[in-house]
């Protein structure tokens, strides 16, 4: 039950694959997913800070430590941001990806 | 149409392999840059996680911990029902309503849409046993969401297809089938998390033959405890036993966990083998919400593989639930 509010948000399917194709042993695809994981958490909190008022930081960090997995904090945020929450977290996970893949495609 | 159809660039991107050590530096790379840049624009999250001696990038393992402490359990049990929580009806209540000649496989997905909410997420623990007697009445597969203790992260979640997995060493993916459809999966190119199923062609029973072939992926990789009981739950995995059940058609297959995965940020949950994806959805089934239950099975009687459904009528699973 290992869920974070905005999983259902991110599909980066294309880059599994990458990690699988690459990896010859479950702990190396292992390893590269959770390198993958702080990536995206950075990116998506740091997508939700530039929007969200600083007075209201302190509250949503500690709303967010104590659930990590609560999909109510997307409502909160909706409300303090006024912007369509789902869709920023979606956009900036959709450039994420392409910059990974990008990156990955000059390796080849 | 201008670009690629996904389908298409999945292609592109699996036919190419990228060198590890590159990919992993490459990754790492970007994973300092985010983190630096983060940091430094918002120092006092960074501020906020140290204090609590964490680490943004570990919210998922601290999540988990959170979720596995075993408080969550009883919070769910006891706790007011979220928005999406359905108010479970009795069995009795739905099938009552039901034409007795319906076939059991219809019975059981018109009980879904009556019990499980539209989005797949984590369920209570009351909505996982009404489930386990719905699915064992049903089907005559134990069906249990904790087993000697052990409780997966979810039992209801988004399934994708798997590739076959190398059975030992020099396998080739020829040898996997005879069916063309079921070949063109292809063959991961690593092993599976529990490494080979036999050390030779010869050593290959039919039944790791069989457990190759109808294997399911869970996310053992986020249990809360994994990295602490390592040893134990690696052993207790290996090639359990598990029922999926395809809650849109019914269509239910018992396999045996042979991987982790998929990563937390596929949209994913649980994996399935060709032939089990197969079994479940039809050749172009590549995603669809499931059921996942262990199956308790300690004399190991139970067959890998489709699962039959009884053959009972309404009258008679009312009886057998009416205990609940």
């Amino acid at each position: 039950m290992s869920k974070i509010f905005y999983d259902h948000l991110i599909n980066f399917e294309e880059i599994e694959i990458v990690i699988r194709n690459s990896s010859g042993s479950s702990e190396e695809k292992e390893e590269l997913w959770k390198v993958v994981d702080e990536i995206v958490h950075h990116r998506i909190l740091g997508s939700i800070f530039d929007r969200l008022p600083l007075h209201h930081h302190q509250d949503f960090l500690e709303r967010f430590h104590k659930s990590p997995g609560d999909e109510s904090h997307l409502s909160y945020l909706q409300e303090k941001i006024e912007d369509d929450i789902e869709a920023i977290i979606k956009k900036e996970m959709e450039d994420l990806k392409s910059e990974i893949l990008k990156d990955i495609k000059k390796l080849k | 149409m201008k670009g690629k159809l996904p389908a298409q660039t999945y292609f592109d991107i699996d036919t190419k392999r990228v060198d590890l050590d590159v990919l992993r530096q490459k990754l790492k790379l970007k994973h300092l840059e985010v983190k630096n840049t983060f940091n430094k624009k918002y120092p006092h999250v960074d501020r906020f996680f140290k204090e609590k001696g964490q680490d943004l990038g570990k919210i998922r393992e601290h999540s988990s911990r959170i979720l596995g402490a075993g408080a969550i359990a009883g919070m769910l049990f006891l706790g007011s029902p979220s928005e999406d929580t359905k108010l479970l009806p009795s069995p009795q209540e739905i099938l009552s309503g039901k034409d007795s000649e319906n076939s059991s496989q219809a019975l059981m997905v018109d009980t879904f849409k009556s019990v499980l909410p539209e989005k797949p997420r984590p369920l209570l623990r009351e909505e996982e046993k009404f489930l386990e007697q719905i699915l064992s009445n049903m089907t005559g597969i134990p069906a249990k969401a904790s087993l000697e203790g052990e409780h997966l992260n979810t039992t209801y979640g988004y399934i994708g297809a798997e590739q076959h997995l190398i059975r030992y060493p020099g396998d080739s993916l020829a040898l996997h089938s005879e069916d063309e459809e079921i070949l063109k999966s292809g063959i991961a190119p690593g092993k599976g998390a529990w490494g080979y199923f036999a050390q030779s062609g010869e050593k290959l029973s039919s039944d790791l033959a069989e457990t190759e072939k109808w294997y399911a992926v869970v996310q053992t990789l986020y249990l809360p405890d994994w990295n602490k009981r390592f040893v134990y739950l690696r052993d207790w995995y290996k090639h359990r036993k598990v029922l999926i059940v395809n809650t849109d058609n019914g269509k239910s297959v018992v396999a045996a966990i042979a991987d982790s995965g998929p990563a937390a940020w596929t949209g994913k949950h649980f994996g399935g083998s060709p032939e089990v994806m197969d079994y479940l959805g039809g050749q172009k089934y590549k995603k669809g919400p499931v059921l996942v239950f262990f199956v308790d099975d300690p004399e190991n009687k139970i067959s890998l593989g489709p699962v039959e459904y009884n053959n009972i009528q309404v009258a008679g699973v009312l009886k057998n639930t009416s205990s609940y």
